[in-house]
C-alpha cells in the first residue's frame, strides 16, 4: 500500500516538475520575445527621437534658408522610417514650417517695399519742387556767381531724385514723370545730368530718333544707372564713351568704360537682375544696396527694352548696351514745325512777327535782317489757325500769356457771324469718330486704368509690350 | 506723330555748359545782338549750341531772345555764348543806341521858319 502510495506521490511530482519544466520553457520563450521586441521598440523610439532632433537641427533651419532658392531639402536620418506615418507628419510639420517662413518673409518684403515706396515718393515729390524752384532762380538770376551756386545745388538735387526713384521703382513704383517724346540725344543727356561724373561722359551721335513720351523717363533712369555704375567703376581720369545707334528695328545706346570690368559671377548676377524675370527682395541686395540694376530690370520688363552688360568694351572696362525696340521710338525732323519760336510763345516779349511765325530754319537773311529784328514788341500771338474765327483773348496768365477761354457756339454769334447758315451743333463741329476709333480709345482707357492699378511687375497683364 | 517739344527739365545747365557758370568773355548784355557766321561748322557743337546758331542765322537776335527761344535762362545762355564767340561761330553788336534827340536850338529854328513861314 505504502509502496503504491509512493508511487502516485512519484508520478505526480514527476507530472508536477514536468508542468513546471514546460511553464518555465514557455516562459522563458516568452521573456525572450518581449526583451527583443523591447529592444526594438526601444530602439525605434531612439531613431525617432534622433529623427525630431535632425528635424530641428537640419531640417527646418535648411527650409528657412531656402527662401528663395529651390535647394533640394534634406530627407530622413533613418531610411526605416520612410513610408511610416511618424516620417509623414514630419513631413508635414516641415511643409507648414517652410511655407509658414516663405508667407513670412512675403510680409515682411511687401511691408518694406510698400513703407520705402511711400517715403521715396516723397522724397521723389521734394526733389522735383525744389528742381522747379531751382530752375526758377536760374531763369531769375543773371549772375554768374548764383549760376555757380545753383548749378551744384542743382547738380545735387538731380542725383538725390534719381536714388530715390531708382529706389521708388524697385519698391514697384512708377517712374513718375510724363515727359513730352524726346530725341535720344537729349534723353541720353538728361541720364547724364543725374550722375555725379557727367563731366566725364562724351556723347557721339548724329540720329535723329526720338523716345516715345511714354518710354522717356524710364530710359532716362535705366541710362543713368548704365552710366552711374560706368562711371563709378572707371578712373576718374577716363572717360565714359556713349554711342546712339541706329538699329534694325530699334536703336541702340552704347556705352562703353575703360574701368575694371566684371568678372564672370558678376556678369551672371547681373544678367540674372537685368532680365527683370526675378522678383526682387529689397533685404537682399547687399551692404550697400544695389539697386542699379534690379531696377534697370524691372524697367525694361515692363516697359520692353532690353539691357545687357555682358561684353567687353575695347577700352577694358564694361559695354552696356541698351536696346530700344521700335516700338518705344518715334521719328523727330528738325524741320518740324517747329519746337522753339511757333509752339510756344517766349517769355521775352520782343518777338518779330517774322520771327515767330515761321519756323527758324526757314527764314533767310534777307527775309529778317537786322532791321526786322528790332525790338520791336510784337502783339501777343496766339497761335491759332482755325479759319472760322479770330482767338478770343480773356485776360492773361500770371506768366504774360494769353488765355483763351473754350470756343462755344454762343448765342449772339450767329447774327454777328457772316455764315448765313445757322451754327451748327457742337456734336457736329467736332470731327465724328469712327465707331472702331471710339472702341479702340476706350479700350486704351481701360488698358491703361488697368496698368494703372497693377503697379507689380510681375503682372502679366497691364503694360507688356507688344 | 507730334514733335517733340523741348523738355525743360530733362537736360540740366550744367549738362549744357559743362559745367561752368562764368562766360569767357563779360561782354554780353541782355541786349547785346548776335549774329551768326554762316561759314562755320556746326559738328562739333554741342546741340544747344547748334540750336543757338541756326537761330541766330535768320539774323541779329539778343541775348534775352536767345535764351527765351532756347528756353534756357539768360546766365546759362551767356556762358554758351561766350564759346560760340570764342569759336567764330558767332559775332555780337552792341545794341542799337537810341537816335540822338535833336538839339533843341535846332528845334526851336524850325519851329521858328515854320512860324515864318506860316
Amino acid at each position: 500500500m505504502t509502496q503504491h502510495i509512493s508511487e502516485v506521490v512519484f508520478w505526480c511530482v514527476a507530472a508536477a516538475l514536468l508542468i513546471v519544466a514546460v511553464l518555465l520553457l514557455r516562459q522563458r520563450q516568452i521573456t525572450t520575445g518581449l526583451r527583443k521586441h523591447n529592444a526594438a521598440l526601444e530602439t525605434s523610439l531612439r531613431a525617432r527621437d534622433e529623427e525630431a532632433r535632425h528635424l530641428v537641427e537640419v531640417r527646418l533651419p535648411a527650409a528657412e534658408d531656402s527662401g528663395h532658392q529651390s535647394l533640394p531639402a534634406p530627407g530622413l536620418l533613418d531610411e526605416q522610417l520612410t513610408g511610416t506615418a511618424y516620417a509623414w507628419h514630419l513631413q508635414q510639420a516641415t511643409e507648414q514650417f517652410a511655407g509658414a517662413v516663405e508667407k513670412a518673409q512675403t510680409r515682411a518684403d511687401q511691408a518694406a517695399k510698400a513703407a520705402l515706396k511711400a517715403s521715396m515718393r516723397a522724397l521723389q515729390g521734394l526733389a522735383h519742387e525744389q528742381q522747379l524752384s531751382i530752375s526758377r532762380m536760374q531763369d531769375r538770376h543773371d549772375n554768374p556767381d548764383v549760376l555757380r551756386d545753383l548749378l551744384e545745388i542743382d547738380h545735387a538735387n538731380s542725383q538725390f531724385g534719381r536714388r530715390a526713384q531708382a529706389i521708388a521703382v524697385l519698391c514697384g513704383s512708377w517712374p513718375g514723370r510724363q515727359r513730352a517724346a524726346s530725341p535720344l540725344l537729349d534723353v541720353v543727356r538728361g541720364a547724364t545730368s543725374r550722375i555725379r561724373d557727367y563731366r566725364r561722359v562724351r556723347v557721339h551721335a548724329q540720329v535723329d530718333i526720338a523716345v516715345a513720351s511714354r518710354a522717356v523717363e524710364p530710359v532716362v533712369l535705366a541710362v543713368a544707372e548704365l552710366l552711374d555704375n560706368a562711371a563709378r567703376h572707371s578712373q576718374p581720369n577716363t572717360a565714359v564713351e556713349v554711342n546712339l545707334q541706329p538699329a534694325h528695328n530699334g536703336a541702340c545706346v552704347v556705352i562703353d568704360d575703360a574701368g575694371v570690368g566684371m568678372d564672370g559671377q558678376e556678369i551672371e548676377r547681373a544678367t540674372r537682375l537685368l532680365s527683370g524675370r526675378q522678383s526682387v527682395d529689397v533685404s537682399r541686395l547687399g551692404d550697400p544696396p544695389q539697386f542699379g540694376f534690379a531696377a534697370i530690370g524691372i524697367l525694361a520688363a515692363r516697359y520692353g527694352f532690353n539691357v545687357s552688360v555682358d561684353t567687353r568694351s575695347p577700352y577694358g572696362g564694361v559695354r552696356a548696351v541698351l536696346f530700344l525696340p521700335s516700338v518705344l521710338l518715334t521719328h523727330v525732323t528738325e524741320d518740324g514745325p517747329s519746337t522753339v519760336a511757333a509752339a510756344t510763345p517766349p517769355a521775352v516779349p520782343s518777338i518779330t512777327t517774322a520771327a515767330g511765325a515761321a519756323p527758324t530754319h526757314t527764314r533767310t537773311p534777307t527775309q529778317a535782317g537786322p532791321q526786322a529784328a528790332a525790338a520791336r514788341p510784337a502783339a501777343p500771338r496766339t497761335p491759332t489757325d482755325h479759319e472760322d474765327g479770330e482767338p478770343v483773348i480773356h485776360g492773361s496768365t500770371a506768366g504774360g500769356l494769353p488765355k483763351r477761354r473754350r470756343r462755344q457756339p454762343a448765342p449772339g454769334r450767329a447774327t454777328t457771324a457772316a455764315t448765313p447758315a445757322a451754327p451748327l451743333p457742337p456734336a457736329e463741329q467736332a470731327p465724328a469718330r469712327t465707331a472702331e476709333e471710339t472702341a479702340r480709345r476706350m479700350g486704351a482707357f481701360a488698358r491703361g486704368t488697368r496698368s494703372g492699378r497693377a503697379t507689380n511687375p510681375n503682372d502679366e497683364e497691364g503694360n507688356s509690350p507688344a | 506723330m507730334t514733335p517733340p517739344r523741348r523738355e525743360r527739365g530733362l537736360v540740366r545747365p550744367y549738362v549744357v555748359t559743362g559745367g561752368r557758370a562764368y562766360p569767357t568773355r563779360n561782354t554780353f548784355d541782355l541786349v547785346t545782338l548776335v549774329i551768326a557766321q554762316h561759314d562755320r561748322p556746326l559738328s562739333e557743337l554741342n546741340p544747344e549750341q547748334r540750336r543757338l546758331v541756326e537761330l541766330c542765322r535768320g539774323g541779329a537776335l539778343s541775348v534775352a531772345e536767345v535764351a527765351g527761344h532756347l528756353e534756357l535762362a539768360v546766365s546759362v545762355t551767356k556762358v554758351l555764348l561766350g564759346d560760340l564767340v570764342d569759336s567764330g561761330h558767332i559775332v555780337t553788336r552792341a545794341p542799337i543806341p537810341k537816335a540822338q534827340l535833336p538839339e533843341s536850338q535846332l528845334l526851336q529854328e524850325v519851329l521858328d521858319g515854320l512860324r515864318a513861314s506860316l
